[in-house]
């Protein structure tokens, strides 16, 4: 067949990859090409730069506290506290993931952006034009949303990991990095980034809506903590036991009872119950977008 | 802290979510552009025989869509011929750019099927090398460039990346490729729209309103680009309500009002087929003597104007009866119905809202 234009390029050979990989590659080039990434990204070191001052000043005033500041005796025995070997794992291990927490945010709507922006600039039927597999189009979108995840939460940690024995020298303190204490919050926090990606694309799958996305992203987000707040009234009523742990029901809640060490709240169930109701809230949304994404009409 | 966060956060999502929307219409704003200069046929084009280009016919049988009791698409049935040009007619509402979605298997049909080279879209082996297709005005993300647009096609159907260079040249965008998606008039959208479709080289073009809002010189260029790829052997079917453009351009017609078939066949057979029949202008001193001899059929309306519009008989009969009855013929004008006449006369009464 006679080339429409004779032409060279396409006797060369494109992406050999299998179907999935191509298409996670393009969706890294649509998140590149385009600036909402990079807002997302500098938004973030920004924000990341800025819990890490305020974390900074927080725990300065702990080991040095300053005169005519409440009980003073008191101070002084937390901020001796804090300088034992344990306290000092905790200060670091608080410092290594300053902001975090929070930062999950910007990881589910970058999420939230990769697929409702599609539908947004009516791009949708075009990508699906191109590649009639929806599910594919999807997995490779949940994939590129956590790789983005994994990617805030490393640009977060290395900044972190600059940041706190510099931070840890300045305040005559002893630096410890490699202990499980600072380790375990650190990997936990990558699995909270990972889940909040894929919670977001998931999300925006099933709304579809750009702005409703966002909205409701950061309702459920922010919401969550509304949940402690109502068991504690529910609790004052019955007095159940249970009600006092059952805000970890909610997902940003389930987020912070893995991702803290310790306790988050009083009568919070163990870590791993937070990221077994945080995991299967992914799953759940992640497979609802595939199989909507699937079923519904791209119009 | 937190209320400060919030704010900053949902600020800057607004922010985000308005400055694409903005994109959008500073686009369209700039509608009329002629953009950089284009080649008027930018294709060497030469006939391939349709038999080169097997499994290129598009066939459409018994297709339905309902969306909550209103049928959008009702028992549409239809063939697309390769190296052809189909203009797929109807007014706005009838269902042309389901039936496009359907084809492209964006839209799950009610009943029926639609297939091209007798296999669903979604189960085509590489469809981007098979078929090319614009929908929505080449639409693109606004802060995207438009060469990084069609690489990202190129990515995702598994093609060289250079082959979006190709095609921004193909399209005259070649200037522009650089450019982000928001500076584009629309003319541009709807060039970077084929460059799009052409990607995979395919055999098969399905285009959906491709003229709509294209200046003129846009419109001359897309139908050069039209018929010399049609002349390839390629099957083409395109979407329109602009009936003047596809009598130009079309070999094919396949009009269809409020979801169903209401005429398919070559554009004259269709036209020459219509209750609606031309008249003819005649200017002669012996008016009366003249239809005496035509005889009962022909209808014989003066214009006032010292000449009468003929119908029930063509200009050789009323020549050949001139003739007869001596009488002298001064102006013969025929007029045909044409394609817009065509087109009211079958879509009469099927209203475009349901």
């Amino acid at each position: 067949m006679r080339g429409l234009l004779d032409s060279a390029a396409l006797d060369q050979a494109g992406d050999t990859g299998t179907t999935l990989v191509r298409l996670i590659r393009a969706e890294f080039m649509k998140i590149r090409t385009t600036d909402t990434g990079w807002f997302f990204l500098i938004g973030f070191i920004a924000f990341t730069a800025l819990a890490l001052t305020i974390n900074g000043f927080s725990i300065h005033y702990q080991l040095y506290p300053q005169r005519g500041s409440g009980d003073r005796a008191q101070a002084l025995a937390q901020a001796a506290q804090a300088r034992t070997p344990a306290g000092v794992a905790a200060i670091s291990a608080s410092m290594m993931t300053s902001g975090q927490r929070i930062g999950v945010i910007f990881a589910l709507l970058l999420g939230v952006l990769i697929i409702t922006s599609e539908f947004a600039n009516q791009t949708a039927a075009v990508t699906f034009v191109t590649v009639p597999g929806r599910a594919t189009v999807i997995r490779a979108k949940l994939a590129a949303a956590a790789c983005c995840g994994a990617l805030f939460w490393l640009v977060g940690t290395v900044i972190a990991a600059v940041a706190t024995p510099l931070f840890l020298y300045s305040q005559h303190v002893g630096i410890s990095l490699a202990g499980w204490t600072v380790v375990r919050p650190v990997l936990l926090s990558l699995l909270a980034f990972v889940a909040w990606g894929v919670f977001g694309l998931g999300l925006g799958a099933v709304l579809r809506s750009q702005i409703a996305s966002l909205f409701a992203a950061l309702a459920v987000y922010a919401g969550s903590f509304g949940a402690i707040l109502v068991f504690t009234m529910l609790y004052n009523l019955f007095h159940q036991g249970w009600m006092l742990g059952a805000p970890v029901i909610a997902p940003a809640i389930a987020s912070e009872v893995m991702t803290t060490s310790g306790p988050a709240f009083p009568q919070a169930p163990p870590a791993w119950a937070g990221g077994l109701i945080l995991t299967g809230y992914v799953v759940a949304l992640a497979a609802a977008g595939l199989v909507v994404t699937k079923r519904r009409d791209v119009i | 802290m937190v209320v400060l966060l919030a704010a900053v956060v949902i600020g800057g999502l607004v922010w985000l979510v308005r400055r694409n929307r903005g994109g959008v219409r500073t686009g369209r704003a700039r509608t009329g552009d002629a953009g950089p200069g284009f080649p008027d046929r930018p294709l060497g084009g030469k006939r391939v025989p349709p038999a080169l280009m097997p499994g290129g016919r598009i066939d459409v049988r018994g297709l339905t869509k309902e969306y909550g009791g209103v049928r959008a698409v009702d028992d549409l049935s239809f063939t697309v011929e390769p190296g052809r040009v189909t203009g797929f007619l109807g007014p706005n509402g009838a269902g042309k750019t389901t039936t496009l979605r359907m084809l492209l298997g964006l839209v799950e049909p009610t009943a029926g099927t639609a297939t091209i080279g007798g296999v669903r879209y979604a189960d085509l082996d590489q469809p981007i090398r098979r078929v090319g297709a614009i929908l929505e005005a080449g639409a693109a993300h606004p802060y995207r460039t438009g060469r990084s647009h069609l690489r990202i096609l190129c990515q995702s159907a598994g093609l060289p990346l250079a082959r979006a260079d190709e095609v921004l040249e193909l399209a005259g965008l070649g200037a522009a490729g650089n450019r982000l998606f928001r500076g584009y008039s629309f003319g541009m959208r709807q060039r970077l729209g084929v460059a799009a479709a052409l990607l995979g080289d395919p055999q098969v073009l399905i285009l959906d309103e491709p003229a709509n809002g294209l200046d003129p010189e846009g419109i001359r260029w897309m139908r050069d680009l039209l018929r010399t790829v049609a002349l390839q052997g390629r099957t083409i079917l395109v979407s329109s309500h602009l009936l003047g453009e596809m009598e130009q351009l079309a070999d094919d017609l396949v009009i269809i009002a409020a979801g169903r078939l209401t005429a398919q066949g070559p554009v004259a057979s269709v036209i020459g087929s219509l209750p609606y029949l031309g008249r003819t202008l005649v200017r002669s001193p012996g008016l009366e003597k003249l239809a005496a001899v035509l005889g009962g059929d022909a209808v014989v309306t003066p214009d006032g104007d010292g000449g009468a519009y003929i119908t029930g008989a063509d200009a050789v009969a009323i020549g050949d009866a001139a003739l007869r009855a001596g009488v002298a013929i001064y102006q013969l004008v025929t007029e045909r119905p044409d394609l817009e006449a065509a087109f009211l006369e079958l879509t009469a009464g099927k209203a475009a809202i349901r």
